[in-house]
């Protein structure tokens, strides 16, 4: 899978160097997918990544794929999807990029199983679907709650039936350009410490996202924000970057699994939220916006489970920043669980058998990693950092930043998911958004033909310096001081609530965390160092932090996954706004620019019952 | 309480001798060991190398030897590695070790690569999915839980000497499409599997289902392929 043959071509830098018509960094869901469809359009393909393949985050995504396949509910279709989430993302989202992603998830889904990945099966043996926060209808395809663990493996196995380079355990530090494109990227292996370059008229950013910069996060540790960070540096404008989700239902007890998530299949299983009186108080808390659909008192909602039809959804099931803020002001008021959550509860209301048999991977879990059973007594839950709604501003149709040659799909773009996700649109997110970035970066390359950007010496030589910058210094701070003080100010000022003085003093925080961050002291050598390599993630994780917090004082309402205890309402003239930022010169600016505006006909879909 | 890590060290960039170093953390009972050794790297010695992601189980990356057994590091109990005494730690058996408990992994996944580890399949694409009943579905499900963690490889005495034999975890891989009811590649895995250094050498021993975090059969699941080795003839 590596390629590190030693008659690779060097240039003058000296470095190994390799050339390609189309380099992923990333091996999660959306760089495998893109990986894939680009070398199906004829591309000479690299996969840069950072763990070794099949590690990537999205191996832990547990309910679903997200699709209107329509196998469990013949209503369902693609409109009803994309209604679905246009209105979990509070209208922010880029509608084109909701279509297009309604429309394509059952081919993808398809396409998976079409190469291999194994799925739950109804009676009659086709995929089945289940049921999630904010979908109408039962729409998830899923393997028990192992989904992205398959949807990688099968990624991964395409890649290596179609032979596709995997460089493994390696690093993109900087992207280079030859003026206004994308010319290569400068890497180094972690194993040996050694730097390569590579030379590319295209690179696509397929590196998740950011919840490394918070404490209490259900993220790997390659969440760093790596993606958002390079694409800054190369000149592209990131948008939404206020949006943060909070996974509503994350273990806040014991302190083994804490920031592991409880999936919300366990909700739709038959799981409520109790705080400490005992009550369910999702009731108290359905916004007007779902009143229709929401059931609103027990009865109702527990015969839900057995009779969708007839009854509306339990308040449990509405969209995951509902549900998060809600479980906050409980938890304010004093109503909260021991250790600072609610409690969630299966025990008391299915059998034990019938929870290991729907919810087999989170009873192991629970079992082998806290010693709790969930089948006999209720967890202790909280919101959990999980996802960033914000990322590289692309076209919706191919996935094109605002730099040439530089693309963008999955966690790491933005736009798709407005200011809030639902569950189950992540993993469709990566299949049809990976796709057409990789189909369209392939497409780009050949149209270029042998004409190719240079990469220049200079470049190279100046990221090879940037890279060894912490060597270079003496008496300087431990890089993981730095990282374990900035995860404690973005929870304690930018989390889920947050206020205008909050705010701005997390910006001169954030100022005074950087200067301490350009004096950083890595002991030992280049060979597999952590120390080294996390000192070249803190300026990523630094620059990502500002970005959220900087747009999170600009946007005064509240909306999704970013709400404001000083503007709690969401505002109209906001609901037409995106913000975007920009790096120039070192600095971060800030502009509003309005939304794209949704034709007639998809328009209609939300006036009718 | 206070818990002693002796763990492994090596670094070939300073010297080709391996030591080992203790350092004591003080850890809640209910911490995993990958918390301790993240202590350790955090506070006390930076340059302490192993491998983790997820750090829930999941992606496999952070298998090592604690206390002589192949375990999760991230799946671990410090109360369940007898801490009272030091907990010894140290990188998994049959793998060249590049730095402290890192080991270069390019020989297990060529193995996983050489069992043709995809779904094979002729004729046309199908228009939707392929059926398949959840009992068909069921036959396989085990051997799909596999996280690619090499903890069950790494255990097996057999793979530890031969530096030729697949290991279980191919063999694994090779089950989860052998058993897949759409898949038609059996007979060119089970012939690969038929080598002399293929499924033949597995003693049985049981090591493997022993190590694997996952719960996986592994043992089981080879046994299964040694029968339809014997039936197809």
């Amino acid at each position: 899978m590596t390629d590190t043959s030693p008659g690779s071509p060097t240039s003058g830098h000296g470095f190994e160097t390799h050339a390609y018509d189309v380099v992923v960094i990333g091996a999660g869901g959306a760089g495998l997918r893109a990986a894939v469809a680009a070398h199906d359009a004829g591309a000479r393909v690299a996969i840069v990544c950072k763990s070794l393949l099949g590690k990537a985050h999205t191996v832990m995504a547990e309910g679903g794929i997200a699709a209107a396949m329509g196998n469990v509910y013949p209503d369902d279709n693609w409109q009803v999807h994309f209604r679905d989430t246009m209105r979990g993302g509070k209208m922010l989202n880029n509608w084109r990029m909701a279509q297009l992603h309604a429309q394509e998830a059952p081919k993808r889904v398809l396409e998976l199983e079409e190469w291999g990945a194994l799925f739950d099966r109804t009676t009659d043996g086709l995929i089945s679907q289940r049921d999630f926060g904010g979908h109408r209808y039962a729409r998830l395809a899923h393997v028990g709650d192992r989904t992205g663990l398959e949807m990688i493996r099968t990624l991964q196995q395409r890649v290596v039936e179609l032979g596709i380079d995997v460089y493994m355990e390696c690093t993109v530090t900087d992207l280079l350009r030859d003026g206004d494109q994308v010319s290569g990227a400068f890497a180094y292996w972690r194993e040996s410490g050694r730097f390569l370059v590579f030379q590319t008229p295209t690179v696509v950013l397929a590196t998740g996202g950011i919840g490394k910069s918070y404490q209490v996060t259900s993220n790997s540790w390659e969440y760093t924000g790596d993606g958002h960070a390079l694409a800054l540096r190369t000149g592209a404008s990131l948008i939404n970057m206020e949006f943060v989700q909070f996974h509503p239902t994350g273990m806040v007890w014991p302190p083994s699994v804490r920031g592991i998530l409880v999936t919300e299949s366990v909700c739709g299983d038959g799981g409520v939220l109790r705080n400490s009186e005992g009550k369910r108080f999702m009731f108290d808390n359905i916004p007007e916006f779902f009143r229709a659909e929401t059931a609103d008192n027990e009865e109702e909602a527990d015969r839900w489970y057995d009779d969708k039809r007839n009854n509306r959804r339990p308040p449990e099931l509405l969209p995951r920043d509902e549900v998060a803020r809600a479980i906050n002001s409980e938890i304010k008021a004093g109503r909260g669980s021991p250790h600072g959550g609610v409690f969630l509860d299966i025990a008391s209301r299915r059998d034990a058998a019938f929870i290991r048999r729907r919810l087999p991977s989170m009873y192991h879990q629970f079992k082998e990693l806290a010693d709790v059973d969930i089948t006999a007594e209720p967890m202790e839950v909280g919101p959990t950092c999980h996802y960033v709604m914000g990322g590289v501003e692309v076209d919706a149709d191919t996935g094109a930043s605002t730099v040439e040659g530089l693309y963008a799909a999955g966690e790491v773009a933005g736009g798709m998911h407005g200011s809030n996700r639902l569950g189950g649109n992540s993993l469709s997110d990566l299949l049809v958004f990976g796709r057409r970035a990789g189909l369209n970066a392939a497409y780009y390359a050949g149209r270029m033909g042998s004409a190719r950007p240079a990469v220049s010496d200079q470049a190279v030589k100046a990221a090879a310096e940037h890279a060894l910058a912490p060597f270079t210094d003496e008496g300087g701070e431990n890089p993981y001081t730095i990282q374990k003080d900035l995860q404690d100010l973005m929870q304690r000022l930018v989390g889920i609530i947050r206020k205008k003085e909050e705010l701005e003093e997390s910006l001169t925080e954030l100022q005074s965390l950087n200067r301490r961050a350009e004096n950083l002291t890595v002991e030992g050598h280049r060979q597999y160092n952590p120390g080294w390599h996390l000192a070249l993630d803190l300026p990523n994780m630094l620059r990502v932090s500002e970005c959220i917090a900087r747009a999170a004082l600009v946007r005064e309402e509240s909306r999704g996954g970013h709400t404001r205890d000083d503007f709690p309402k969401p505002s109209e003239e906001w609901g037409t706004l995106n913000l975007v930022l920009t790096e120039s010169g070192g600095e971060i600016s800030i502009k509003e620019q309005p939304l794209p505006v949704m034709p007639g006909e998809l328009r209609q879909l939300f006036e009718e019952k | 309480m206070d818990v002693t890590l002796k763990i492994r060290r090596y670094n070939p960039e300073v010297s080709e001798d391996v030591r080992w170093e203790e350092h004591t953390v003080s850890m809640q009972p209910t911490d995993k060991v990958l918390d301790a050794l993240h202590k350790v790297k955090w506070e006390i010695d930076g340059s302490l190398t192993f491998r983790r992601s997820c750090a829930h189980g999941v992606c496999g990356s952070d298998a090592m030897r604690i206390n002589g057994r192949n375990r999760l590091a991230c799946k671990t109990l410090v109360k369940d590695v007898n801490p009272d005494q030091p907990v010894s730690i140290e990188p998994i058996k049959g793998l060249p070790v590049l730095k402290d408990l890192v080991v270069d992994m390019e020989p297990f996944f060529d193995a996983y690569r050489s069992m043709l580890p995809f779904l094979v399949t002729t004729g046309n694409e199908p228009t939707r999915e392929r059926l398949q009943s959840q009992q068909d579905r069921d036959r396989f499900d085990d051997t799909t839980k596999c996280i690619l963690c090499a903890a069950c490889t790494t255990s097996c005495p057999v793979y530890w000497t031969d530096g030729q034999y697949f290991g279980p975890q191919a063999i694994v891989g090779a089950h989860r499409f052998i058993f897949d009811s759409r898949d038609e590649g059996t007979d060119q895995r089970l012939e690969i599997l038929n080598d002399k250094e293929g499924v033949w050498r597995c003693r049985t021993t049981f090591n493997c289902t022993e190590a694997c975090p996952r719960g996986i059969e592994v043992t089981k699941a080879i046994q299964e392929v040694k029968r339809a080795l014997i039936f197809r003839r």
